[in-house]
This record gives C-alpha cells, structure tokens and sequence, in this order.
C-alpha cells in the first residue's frame, strides 16, 4: 500500500513537477476553503498518531493549541531524526519533500500559525535539509507557501534550521531549547509545549513529526473516515512508513498499513532474513524500546498493541537481528549509545546510563559475574519514571527486557561461553573486545546442548575455569 | 585563555576578511530567520558558520559568535561542549565519523571502524600526525538501511561502506586539500571519553 511513499521510486521524485503530476498539492487548496476547526475534526476523525514514538493522537495536540488565547502560535516540526534504527523522516525528506510541505501549510493553518519552524538535525545540513529548502524554496513560488496562500489570505513562513547533534534534542522540549540557541536540556512539564509558556518563545506551540504532517494532504484528500480505515488497527489510523534495517534481505524505508505484524512485515516487505540468517530478536520501534523474541513476530505493530505487551511501536523502526548476535552484545551497544547521549541534567539518567554501559561492557568483555546481570536489571528498574524527559525510560526499557528474554546469552558470557563458540556464531566485530579461549572445536550439536544445561549446571562441568 | 564571562563582552574577529565577508552574509540570513528580538536564538547556525571558516572553534571564535550575538560567552561555551558536531579543538582536514549504533553495529560498523583505524594508523578520537584524518566513532545517522554508514565532513552521508570502499576513499580524501585549520592547540593524543 503506498500512500506517502507513491512517488518515492520515480525519477526525480523530489520535484514539484513529480508531486503535481500525481496529484500534489490538490488537497491544499481545499483545506484553505475548510474551517481550521473543520480540519482538525477531520484529523481527530482520522485516528492520526503522532509518528515520532509517542504515538499522541495528533488532532488531540491541535485542539489544545487551538484553545489557548494567547498568540503567536507556533507549528515546530521535529526533523531531529537521531532514534537507532529510524531512517524514515530523512527518506521522506530526500524523496518527496513536497508531500511534507503541503501536509505543514495545512497543519499550520489549522492552528492559525503564521511562523514555523522544521528543525532538522545537523548532519541533514547538506542533504535532506538542502533538498527541503528546495523544495520550500518552489513552494513558494508557486504561490503555495508565503503572502495570501492561493489567494486565500492565510500568509506562511516556512524557515528551516539545524541543530548541531544531539539525540536529546529529538526530545519536543529540548528541541525547543535548541530552537531558542540554547543547550538541549529538557523542560519541566507542565507547561507543557501546546500551552501558553510552554511553548517556542513561550508561546503555544505544536510540535510535530515529519511523517505525521506528510500525512494530512493524505487526510484532506480522503476524509479522516476513510484514512482511519487504512489502518489495521482501532484508533491507529492510515499507513505508516517502517524503517526496516538489521540482517534482512532488503532493508528499508516500507510503507504498510498501521498495525500490520512483525512477521508480514518481514516476509512481505523485507524479502525475509539474509541468506543463512534466522530470527532471534526484533527491535520494534527504534533501540528505546523493549526487545521482541522470534515468537513475538506475530504482534500487531501499532501503538496500543505494544504498550500493552509493554515494549512501544516508538518511531517505526523495525530492527531484525539473526542467531549471530549475542543480546548482551547488543545490549552494551545500546547502553553505550545512551550513555553518550544522556543530557546530564537528571542524575536517574546521567549516572544510571553510565553505569549500565560499563556494566554491559563488563559483561561483554568477559569479566562478568552472575549479579552484574541482576544489577543491570535492578538500576534500570531504579531509572524509570523518575527524570524529566524519557530518554532514561528509554534506556531502562531495553535493558530490562534484554534480560528478562534474553537471560541465557548474558549467562553464557558471565561463564565464559559465549566466545567458545564464537566461531560458530560470531557476532561481527564485536568479538575483538573478547578474548577467544584456546579450546574451540566443539560440534554445533554439543553447543545447543551446552546452552540448553548452562541454565542448570555449573560452568566448571564443561568448560575451563572463567577467562 | 577562556573567557567565561556571565555579560556580554566584545571581541575581536578571528576571521581574515575574505572569511568575514562569508560569515557577515551567512550571519544576516541565519539572523533573519528568528524574530527580531529573538535573533540570540541563531547561536547555533552562527557557530557552525565560525566551524565552516575556521574547521574548529577557537575561543576567539566563541568569543566574537558572543560578542556578534550579545550573548554571554559561558552561554556560548555551554552550547559549544553540549553538541558534538562542534570541534573544541582542531581535528583533521577530513573527519571521517563512523556509526556504530545498533543497525550499522549488526552489519559490521566495528569491523569498519577497526579497518580504518588500522589504514589511519590511529584510534578513535585521534587525529593523525600529518594533520589530514581524524576518525570518529558517532552516533545513529539515520541511514540504518544502508548500513554501514560512515558521515565525512560532518554534512557528506558516505552508505553500504565496506573496508574496501572505505580504502578507497580515504586515498581518494588524501589527494584533496580539505578544510584548513584555523592554527590552535594541537590535536589531544588521546581521546578522554
């Protein structure tokens, strides 16, 4: 089902010739003959959820704006797409920028803003960030962006800016921070951005995803009725774009209806795992959220599915991993990305970060022991709910559940299994920080059976004594 | 000398003046995009356009960004150290910067990183001695379907890298000049985490 992805594989997809010729820019002008109100009751009727993680119902987002007396009121559009695994917002951004801009002019005359803001990363600087402005840049030409909007009186400036590389940024509020050319440091909330005081310059303001915005041309064209049908799912409204990456055949950027599951996901879209590859772990919405086993490729990806199997369909990205990787590898990868990432500013998040990667780098590097793997566990749980933004959340989710699913390959590495084996599955590069024992020939068959009794006897049986 | 000042102090630019001409332009349009009693919101295109002249961000230069800005020189510090695309001290005239985050880590990021390392003669972190690489380890770059994925420059995306590739194009970066560095402290030996 291609919706937003239509024109993705056309030749200079990017244009504005290639958007209007399959009908871009149709839905704006009717939208600038609807009442704001009119199309935000459309996009509540839609079921449109925000795409950057969170999943909020975005028409819910636009009522509160609308609401507030105070004005300027401000659209901010969060192009900091930095989440491990995402790579949609940038696909979207190189390929049909147009589709984006349309869906921001009727977004922004539905709240009644007159200034917005794309913010995109830094490192977009000369690649999607230089196409958008392209585009910007015909739109206004064409009348479609700028003074009396197709003559309809709505005036719009659309200037984009970048930041300068933090993931924190990615977070509304600290993008909002760094908007203002400040540090991005998370702000308490309330007030939250869509209040009075809350907001970009302290004034209401709404901040939205790319993919969520490129979605409302979409919406306009076809009511918010029938792009709720779209997706799979109650109150999971239209199609979303998965970012599919890891050990499959094709990875890459996949349009298909909301809620559909891990596994058609994989098989239809992905061209299934890589040659000699199977499934043993899916990340289902981006490296913040908790990891899937094989068996739980049947879940529904859609936002209420995962909260309620308590892992999130966050930003869409859908990392496969196969049998090569050790979870405790994966694990320490993660960690090292959070605690790189982690602002500072919550001391739940700073410290618990840091230790939870030295902890896993412990792990890895083969001195371990038995209750380092239970405090991991413990400090993560310690973490959540108690810093101002959710990157701590973020990291805490992952850890606990890598431990919780994934308990044998943390054990194999506490006794010393892991790299015995490795030559049977070796976990790329990441081997170097381990030292390889001498004794490696054991059959594939003995392995299985050593992970299957690693859970019940000690590691002396089998094995020489922990490197 | 840092100048940590919590009031706003004028500076002296640290530019030549063909690089000043640059920086006034690209000053006035960043400027230009933020309400005009906002424009201390532009401190951060401001500084990537002091990195674009200089390669790295000498006190000078965040003093004059300040100075430029009215905005105190511990505020701009603060943003200078909180973000990593801003160099604190010289790097390389190419700065190679290699993602090793989760997607680019499954498909062979570290075999990547370490094939470089090797070829550079020198770790993350470092810069070599003739001045010309400095290599990074970086974060996701939201190209995790083209892993791995490897940023030169900061702005130039380099995808699906293997060792040879990426061989082939640090030869290819050696026979080309590069950003030139604005002269300053020599590049740190070791990379402190």
């Amino acid at each position: 089902m291609k919706i937003l992805s239509v024109d993705w594989d056309k030749p200079n997809s990017w244009t504005l010739d290639t958007y209007k010729a399959s009908g871009g820019y149709a839905a704006l002008p009717k939208a600038l003959q609807m009442k704001p109100q009119a199309i935000v009751d459309e996009v509540v009727k839609s079921n449109l959820r925000g795409r950057g993680g969170a999943g909020f119902p975005t028409g819910m987002k636009w009522n509160f704006v609308r609401k507030e007396t105070s004005f300027p009121k401000y659209l901010v559009v969060n192009a900091d797409e930095g989440e491990p695994g995402t790579f949609k917002d940038r696909e979207c951004l190189l390929r049909s920028p147009h589709m984006f801009v349309e869906g921001l002019v009727i977004g922004c005359f539905a709240i009644d803003c007159h200034l917005t803001y794309v913010y995109c990363r830094g490192e977009f600087r000369d690649s999607a960030m230089a196409r958008l402005q392209t585009a910007v840049d015909e739109a206004y030409a064409n009348g479609y962006a700028g003074k009396n909007i197709l003559g309809s009186g709505f005036d719009l400036e659309i200037r984009c800016v970048f930041g300068a590389g933090a993931y924190i940024c990615g977070e509304e509020t600290a993008l909002l921070e760094s908007l203002e050319g400040r540090k991005g440091y998370p702000r308490l909330k309330p007030p939250f951005p869509a209040n009075a005081g809350g907001g970009l310059f302290k004034q209401p303001t709404a901040v939205n995803n790319v993919e969520t915005l490129a979605n409302l041309p979409v919406i306009i064209n076809l009511g918010g009725d029938e792009y709720s049908k779209i997706g799979l799912v109650p109150k999971n409204g239209g199609t979303r774009l998965y970012a599919v990456s890891g050990h499959v055949k094709k990875p890459g950027v996949y349009e298909a209806p909301m809620g559909i599951n891990f596994k058609n996901l994989l098989e239809q879209y992905a061209g299934g795992m890589r040659e000699g590859s199977t499934l043993k772990a899916i990340i289902p919405g981006g490296s913040s959220s908790a990891i899937m086993t094989a068996e739980e490729a049947v879940w529904a990806s859609d936002f209420d599915t995962l909260k309620a199997k308590k892992t999130m369909a966050g930003s869409g990205a859908v990392v496969y991993l196969d049998q090569t990787v050790n979870m405790a590898h994966a694990l320490a990868n993660v960690m090292r990305f959070y605690a790189h990432e982690s602002c500072g500013q919550c001391t739940p998040c700073r410290e618990g970060t840091a230790w939870l990667s030295r902890l896993c780098d412990k792990i890895v590097a083969g001195k371990g022991e038995k209750t380092d793997v239970d405090n991991i566990h413990q400090i993560s749980r310690q973490m959540e709910q108690k810093t101002i933004c959710a990157l701590a959340d973020g990291a805490a989710m992952p850890a606990k559940s890598y431990i919780e699913k994934f308990r044998v390959d943390f054990d194999a590495l506490v006794r010393g299994l892991w790299k015995r084996f490795s030559f049977i599955s070796s976990p790329s590069a990441s081997s170097r920080r381990v030292r390889r024992s001498s004794c490696g020939a054991i059959p594939s068959t003995a392995r299985c059976l050593w992970l299957a009794a690693s859970s019940f006897s000690p590691a002396s049986i089998f094995c020489s004594p922990r490197i | 000398m840092i100048s940590l000042g919590t009031r706003a102090a004028p500076a002296a630019s640290p530019f030549t003046p063909e690089q000043q001409k640059r920086f006034d332009d690209g000053f006035e349009k960043a400027v230009a995009k933020y309400p005009s009693e906002r424009r201390r919101a532009a401190l951060l295109p401001v500084l990537h356009l002091a990195q674009d002249e200089l390669g790295w961000l000498p006190d000078t230069a965040m003093a004059y960004v300040g100075h430029r800005l009215d905005v105190p020189p511990v505020r701009v510090r603060e943003v200078v150290t909180f973000y990593t695309m801003y160099h604190l001290r010289p790097v390389g005239r190419h700065h190679i910067g290699i993602c090793n985050s989760i997607s680019c880590w499954a498909m062979g990021a570290e075999k990547i990183l370490d094939g470089c390392a090797q070829k550079l003669g020198i770790r993350p972190g470092q810069t070599t001695s003739d001045g010309h690489f400095s290599l990074e380890e970086v974060t996701c770059l939201a190209s995790c379907g083209t892993a791995p994925a490897v940023l030169v420059n900061n702005f130039t995306f380099v995808e699906s890298v293997t060792n040879d590739s990426m061989s082939k194009l640090i030869d290819e970066l050696r026979g080309k000049p590069g950003q030139s560095m604005a002269p300053g402290a020599a590049p740190e030996k070791e990379h402190q985490p």
